[in-house]
């Protein structure tokens, strides 16, 4: 992110706004959806982390990463909205549904959200074909057989791409020792 | 004697890999599991990146039209930013500057909400003597450590901030392994503030304001010449 966009950002420069959010949207959504469980929700805590972002963006050192300072600022937000939602009076738990949005549990941690921001950034930077076994594999529950039917490809070559992408992800997020 | 890199990898990709040690494989769980949340894989609408740049441009919008009234008010300052007392604390100055902005929302009655913590800083250190700001925390277990919980209170002194942490569940380590004590603020940048063998009774001190760095991490170290942190946390702790 360089200087400029950053600094048109402060200004309020609609295509900054847009080129900041195009570089870290995803990663703010994924913030939001973990901390509250709805999607709905986390479209506005993301708005709000946006507004926020600029209004604090004047003090922010611009020789300082972005990407640390945006996704603290999500977190904290998300955590507020969490906590005045959970304030708010409504019907008594035992007379919703157990699978209702508005029913959660009790707020991802802080160090949690930070991780989903950290794993959320290796995953996005994979080639496509890696991340969507990834993506099958640890999310869907997926074997490798049943990944390579889905795909229509070789098991070794499920394999072969897995192992590839699980080492990127190693080294992006500080796994390996080497 | 640890894995090799192939054999993480390998585990991590699924495969089973015998001659992990169960400590390597809880920290390798624990990344599994998060590729398996939801949140990590979850798409925004199209729409949100619209509704963004609308959200923000409208809040600068708004803004340059309060200031444009403000200035235009017969009698109002315009939002002035003083330079820093010379030899202040640079904290010191941004705080006068944003007194200054503030001043014309005031005299409109318009709401500040940074007033009240400006009030709150300034009465603790308008009041004169010896005066201890303190904060505590909750300190809470990590996959590595699920059973660990304690506190930590924070207390500035003369010589930097005093951290007493007071944690359970955590096995003693000893030798070539100890754990070591960590602060970090919003940029990710961690600094070191103390080693020790038991969680228990623990006086850390840390020479970076915890205002400042508010993320408290205890990680696994082995004194194998890295000075950095491991990553294996085992405990954590936010001030709010």
């Amino acid at each position: 992110m360089d200087r400029a966009t950053r600094r048109r950002f402060r200004d309020g420069d609609p295509d900054a706004v847009r080129a900041i959010y195009r570089e870290y949207g995803r990663l703010v959504f994924a913030v939001a959806v973990r901390a509250l469980g709805d999607r709905g929700l986390a479209e506005e805590v993301t708005q709000q982390t946006f507004v926020k972002a600029w209004r604090a963006a004047a003090s922010v050192d611009e020789s300082r990463e972005i990407g640390p300072w945006l996704a603290a600022i999500a977190r904290r937000t998300a955590i507020d909205f969490y906590r005045r939602e959970s304030l708010r009076t409504g019907a008594p738990l035992e007379s919703v549904a157990a699978d209702d949005p508005a029913v959660v549990t009790a707020p991802a941690s802080a160090e949690a959200l930070y991780e989903t921001w950290e794993v959320r950034q290796a995953v996005g930077e994979l080639p496509d074909d890696e991340r969507e076994i990834v993506r099958l594999q640890h999310f869907e529950g997926m074997t490798h057989g049943q990944i390579a039917a889905q795909l229509g490809v070789a098991v070794g070559t499920v394999k072969s791409r897995s192992f590839r992408a699980h080492r990127r992800l190693a080294t992006a997020l500080g796994h390996l020792r080497e | 004697m640890t894995a090799s890199d192939d054999e993480r990898i390998a585990y991590l990709a699924g495969e089973d890999v015998p001659s992990l040690s169960a400590e390597e494989a809880a920290e390798l769980d624990a990344l599994r599991a998060e590729l398996g949340v939801a949140a990590v894989w979850d798409e925004p609408p199209a729409s949100l990146e619209d509704q963004v740049v609308r959200a923000v441009t409208e809040a600068a919008a708004a803004e340059r039209a309060s200031h444009a009234t403000m200035a235009a008010e017969p009698g109002a300052a315009a939002p002035a930013q003083p330079a820093p007392a010379e030899g202040a604390p640079s904290w010191w100055g941004r705080l006068r500057a944003r007194l200054a902005l503030h001043r014309p929302a005031l005299a409109l009655g318009l709401p500040v909400v940074a007033a009240a913590a400006v009030a709150i800083v300034l009465v603790t250190s308008s009041n004169g003597g010896p005066h201890e700001l303190q904060f505590a925390m909750v300190v809470q277990g990590t996959p590595l450590a699920p059973g660990a919980h304690g506190s930590a209170t924070l207390t500035k002194k003369v010589s930097g901030w005093e951290i007493k942490l007071n944690a359970t569940g955590l096995p003693r380590r000893e030798g070539q392994q100890f754990y070591q004590a960590w602060l970090k603020n919003a940029a990710g940048v961690l600094v070191p503030v103390g080693t020790f063998n038991d969680a228990r009774n623990v006086t850390l001190w840390s020479g970076v304001p915890v205002t400042k760095f508010r993320s408290l991490s205890v990680t696994q170290q082995v004194a194998n010449g890295n000075p950095k942190s491991s990553g294996r946390r085992v405990l954590t702790g936010t001030i709010r």
